[in-house]
């Protein structure tokens, strides 16, 4: 079978969907990966020459605009109350450029 | 008011001349559901929470509008018990999506079509198992426990709709809503003999339903009678300007379903009729299934779809690139899993996702990562999109010939657990369904019994035109002529006899 991404491609694209595996998870999500491009092929074997793409079932319709109305919307309260950390009314993150101080 | 018969058995349509007549209340209804619900689903496990509180209220409402005679004035559902997938918004519930990511999520608002379903009347039970965010065929990815197959609990419900269609196959819903992606509904509801309709992209409004295949997403109903698939669809059809991809709906579902199919031209696809893997006994139904509406004065017509063999390849591009993008809004910080202890938030998002996702959602985030890759889009997403195109016309052209297609569901029956565990094999339960998806327009299962080899349930696809879903509602009438309405699995269908009543 080809290989379309190696174990090093499987580790990359781990940490850009911030995904962390294992050694093991890594070497069966390259082999899972692997067998479902594989499937994939036909799709690469298509004669496609000038046909159009079709991004939307509902590609021929207009763009939907309404009234430019003020409409009420979630609260603030509303809005955080799936929030894991919060605080002032503001979700509350750890320190993004690395250590940082305490929450 | 004494209560002689199971209320749980009867179809809406009977429970609503019941409620008009005044032979039993919604209250005893809801009873006689909830009561239902507590026997079966420890052997099932089809819900993941229920809303008696909810239930209860709606009941009031409905027994008030019965005493001041304005019931019908509640909408298509009323007195209708009704459940919803968990991936649909209901607030003041927990929407999990089958995922430990959602775990603790509590609905801050209502999905429009279960905002809809409760308008028109219907009594909500409660959320339903799925596949993790949809991600799957059988139901086995949830991470809440599976759900059983009602008619051999061995076997998978099939997915990702399983808790949805094994609900209402044991008669612990009469009717309930699904999400289909590819396949999602209708295959489930072919492995546990239950109708499930996928209406055309665009006929439900999706606002409030966790997104996973945005150009491919669409809810729609599962129940055991055609009349009352169609009577949900009416409740929850329609334009929602919260989904801009939604549209008015002027159709009465239930309108024509007493026509008959004299002189309906139905297709039938030779290419899927002689599909590797297509199994003897499902074959062996579409074709009596043909036989039978010709015998009621269709005209069956050879139809092709010749791209559609390319469908399976090109939902597995779109599907798993539009899943990576949807998925990628669970941060640990706005709502979901958050791990906790992190000091930064780059290590956070990573060990929240990691924990959050199980292996299948993994594997689609992925997976749609790499196709969408610098590169590799070319090579796949690109032409995926222009076979939409190609499949797209191969329906228009078909159904310049037929009013709809009749074809299998699923290529087989219900599957044993663990029974299929290489994600690419498990992918061709849905070979029958994709290409629906991709072009957009309507399909549905229709029971017509158990096979002849394994005695399951077999359901038959009928294809709609897109945006005439109705053609496909009276096909399967007419079918319910022959078959009769989809049957509560026979395990299941005496637990609450008189005799055991009185134990």
């Amino acid at each position: 079978m080809t290989q379309y991404v190696n174990e090093q491609d499987v580790r990359a694209i781990a940490e850009y969907t911030r995904i962390g595996l294992t050694d093991e998870e890594v070497a069966q999500m390259t082999i899972d990966l692997n067998s479902i491009i594989e499937g994939l092929k036909p799709i690469t074997e298509y004669d496609l020459e000038g046909v159009e793409p079709t991004f939307h079932p509902i590609g021929s319709l207009s763009n939907v605009m309404r009234d430019d109305v003020v409409t009420e919307g979630f609260t603030q309260e509303v809005a955080l109350e799936n929030a894991p950390h919060k605080q002032d009314g503001c979700f509350l993150i750890p320190s993004i450029l690395g250590e940082g101080g305490d929450r | 008011m004494a209560v002689e018969r199971d209320l749980w058995r009867l179809s809406a349509a009977e429970l609503q001349r019941g409620l008009l007549a005044k032979e039993f209340s919604a209250k005893e209804i809801t009873e006689s559901a909830l009561g239902r619900i507590a026997q079966a689903d420890p052997e099932i496990h089809a819900f993941l929470e229920l809303t008696e509180k909810a239930a209860y209220k709606q009941a009031a409402r409905i027994d008030e509008a019965l005493s001041q005679g304005t019931a019908r004035e509640c909408g298509p559902l009323f007195g209708v018990p009704i459940a919803f997938k968990d991936n649909m918004n209901l607030e003041g519930t927990h929407t999990t999506c089958a995922s430990r990511m959602l775990e603790n999520y509590v609905s801050p608002y209502t999905a429009t079509c279960v905002a809809r379903a409760i308008g028109a009347g219907g009594i909500p039970l409660g959320k339903l198992n799925m596949d993790e965010f949809a991600f799957g065929s059988s139901t086995e990815t949830s991470a809440f426990g599976k759900t059983l197959n009602p008619w051999d609990r061995e076997r998978v419900p099939g997915g990702s709709s399983g808790g949805s269609a094994a609900a209402v196959a044991s008669g612990m819903a009469c009717v309930a809503l699904g999400s289909d992606t590819g396949g999602s509904i209708r295959q489930p509801g072919a492995f546990c003999g239950a109708i499930g309709v996928k209406p055309t992209y665009g006929v439900v409004s999706r606002y409030g339903v966790v997104a996973f295949g945005s150009s491919l997403d669409q809810v729609g109903p599962f129940a055991r009678t055609v009349h009352d698939a169609a009577c949900t669809l009416n409740a929850i059809a329609g334009r929602d300007p919260l989904d801009c991809t939604s549209q008015e709906s002027t159709v009465d579902f239930t309108a024509n379903l007493a026509e008959g199919v004299r002189g309906m031209k139905v297709g039938i696809v030779p290419a899927f009729m002689e599909a590797k893997g297509l199994s003897p006994e499902v074959r062996h139904k579409v074709e009596e299934a043909a036989a039978n509406l010709a015998a009621m004065g269709a005209e069956i017509v050879e139809v092709a779809l010749p791209n559609a063999q390319a469908a399976m390849s090109a939902y597995y591009v779109l599907g798993p690139c539009e899943a990576f993008s949807n998925l990628a809004r669970f941060d640990s910080v706005r709502y979901g899993y958050c791990d906790p202890g992190h000091k930064d938030l780059g290590s956070q998002y990573e060990a929240s996702r990691t924990i959050g996702f199980g292996s299948e959602a993994r594997r689609r985030i992925m997976l749609g990562s790499y196709l969408l890759s610098s590169g590799v889009y070319n090579t796949y997403y690109y032409p995926a999109q222009q076979v939409r195109t190609l499949i797209t016309r191969d329906y228009n052209e078909a159904f310049g010939k037929v009013s709809c297609i009749l074809a299998p569901v699923a290529p087989r029956t219900a599957f044993k657990f663990g029974e299929i565990a290489d994600p690419a094999e498990m992918y061709l339960t849905d070979m029958f369904t994709i290409s629906i998806n991709i072009a957009g327009n309507g399909g549905m299962s229709m029971p017509v019994g158990p096979g002849e080899e394994t005695h399951l349930p077999i359901g038959v696809q009928l294809i709609a035109p897109a945006f005439h879903d109705e053609l496909m509602l009276r096909a399967a009438a007419a079918l319910e002529t022959v078959y009769g309405p989809a049957p509560i699995a026979p395990d299941f269908d005496g637990l609450n006899d008189n005799a055991k009543a009185g134990e």
